[in-house]
């Protein structure tokens, strides 16, 4: 959370999740350049233009593939949530190693003629009509636009500014990338018909990714809408644990996060304002509601964050009917006061 | 040729427009529509690629913020329903484009002495 925007708040989580991130990149080219060139046939002379870009954009593959899974793992298991939080700049470092596998591309096999190297990238092969011997440079240029397009559109104020929902929905061109990707592995370096470390690997790793969405969707299947209602049960009061909250699905698609903080109940939207993290699967940390995803906190009154932050979530109406829990589906605007609900009472009985 | 030129030379407009977009945004746009980028300069630089790739959104979302309709209920409102189709059609294009990639493979001798290749 800022009040300004700044280039990139730091802190200690971000310099260990990025540490980490630097090592196992530096790792993973270390061992493909140097360890393995048996295993990954480079055992045959070539020049250290092509073993670059070969390494760069193996590398490439195995992070997009790792960033790919760790939606799907987040919802499977909160812990893994701490893959998530700086999971930007995994997707900016990802592009980064794309642009230096295409760097090596284009100084290589498109430097030698008159022609300009991005021209050439798009004269040199156009049998679009056929599998074998496709153009699969194509798929890796529209790749690497999209992840150019996510990397550049990662810093906060790109979430402020396109809102959460149409931010998100311009990084889902992830799963574009993806398979673009995959497209442009299994009709370039797949067929290479002698290796056999690199298809395992591709392969290996596109399984991981669609099992791991396919397992993540089915975990995830819950249960039918609520018919549109005044006011709609959510649970027992007692069944709300001190600090947390029970989310409900609305008619209208929304979630609510009821939370009990005390003796007292107060539901504010799931969606954090930030990057519509899920705040019920959050806990109430020094009176504040904490958002899973990054830590942005809410008063769970008034769904406001704390001066001199400004962002806002919608907050809902309470009542009790004995000791189930109602709330009202219609949304008071982002920011309004409702008074918590005393359950005071059914502590006592 | 000249598909290949058609496609570079709309790239380099469309990073052109993008710039032309740039310097009137973050000098003096981004101040009037956001108060958090208010005297904030120099996290800027750092959206200028942004701006330069998806300028017709940005164009967009600089009118709805200045003009006021900016909907702040429709912030919260995740679009969890993309989820599904996603975690269905991604595997499904996976497999296919596997399948394809492996059916395309190509046999050949491989008793063949492999040849330096140099830079002419």
């Amino acid at each position: 959370m800022s009040v300004k925007f700044i280039p990139v708040q730091w802190n200690q989580n971000k310099w260990l999740y990025d540490a980490v991130l630097l090592v196992g990149v530096g790792a993973f080219l270390w061992v493909f350049l140097y360890i393995t060139p048996e295993t990954l046939s480079h055992e045959h002379p070539i020049n250290p233009q092509i073993h670059n870009a070969r390494a760069f954009g193996a590398c490439a593959f195995v992070m997009l593939t790792v960033v790919l899974c760790i939606g799907p793992l987040v919802r499977l298991d909160a812990r893994f949530l701490p893959l998530l939080y700086n999971r930007r700049h995994f997707g900016v470092l990802t592009a980064m190693v794309a642009m230096t596998h295409a760097g090596f591309i284009l100084g290589w096999y498109f430097a030698f003629s008159p022609t300009e190297r991005v021209q050439a990238l798009f004269q040199a092969n156009t049998s679009y009509g056929q599998i074998a011997g496709f153009p699969f440079e194509i798929f890796g240029v529209v790749a690497l636009v999209i992840l150019l397009v996510l990397a550049a559109t990662s810093h906060d104020f790109w979430l402020k500014f396109l809102t959460p929902p149409l931010w998100k929905r311009l990084h889902m061109g992830i799963y574009v990338a993806y398979a673009a990707v995959v497209a442009h592995v299994a009709l370039g370096i797949l067929q290479d018909q002698q290796n056999v470390a690199v298809p395992l690997l591709f392969l290996g790793g596109a399984a991981v990714v669609a099992g791991l969405h396919l397992w993540a969707a089915l975990a995830d299947r819950g249960g039918a809408r609520p018919q549109a209602a005044d006011w709609l049960q959510v649970c027992d009061a007692h069944d709300i644990a001190d600090g947390r909250a029970r989310i409900a699905e609305l008619p209208n698609g929304d979630r609510v996060a009821v939370f009990r903080h005390g003796q007292s109940l107060s539901a504010i939207a799931n969606a954090c304002a930030h990057q519509n993290g899920p705040l019920g699967e959050g806990r109430i940390l020094d009176c504040l509601v904490t958002c899973p995803w990054h830590g942005f906190q809410y008063d769970v009154t008034n769904g406001r964050s704390p001066a001199p932050f400004t962002e806002k979530v919608p907050t809902y109406n309470l009542r009790l009917e004995g000791a189930q829990v109602l709330v009202d589906p219609r949304a008071n605007a982002p920011g309004t006061p409702v008074p918590p609900l005393s359950v005071a009472h059914l502590e006592q009985t | 040729m000249a598909v290949s030129f058609l496609i570079t030379w709309a790239m380099t407009l469309w990073l052109a427009i993008g710039a032309l977009v740039a310097v009137p945004f973050l000098l003096w746009g981004l101040d009037r529509i956001d108060p958090d980028a208010d005297g904030a300069y120099v996290f800027r630089p750092l959206l200028v690629p942004g701006v330069l790739l998806i300028w017709p959104l940005v164009l967009w979302r600089w009118r709805v913020l200045a003009v006021g309709r900016e909907d702040e209920m429709a912030r919260c409102r995740p679009n969890r329903g993309a989820h599904r189709p996603i975690a269905i059609i991604l595997p499904v294009v996976l497999a296919v484009t596997m399948i394809f990639g492996l059916a395309a493979r190509q046999h050949w001798p491989s008793d063949i002495a492999p040849v330096q290749v140099s830079r002419p």
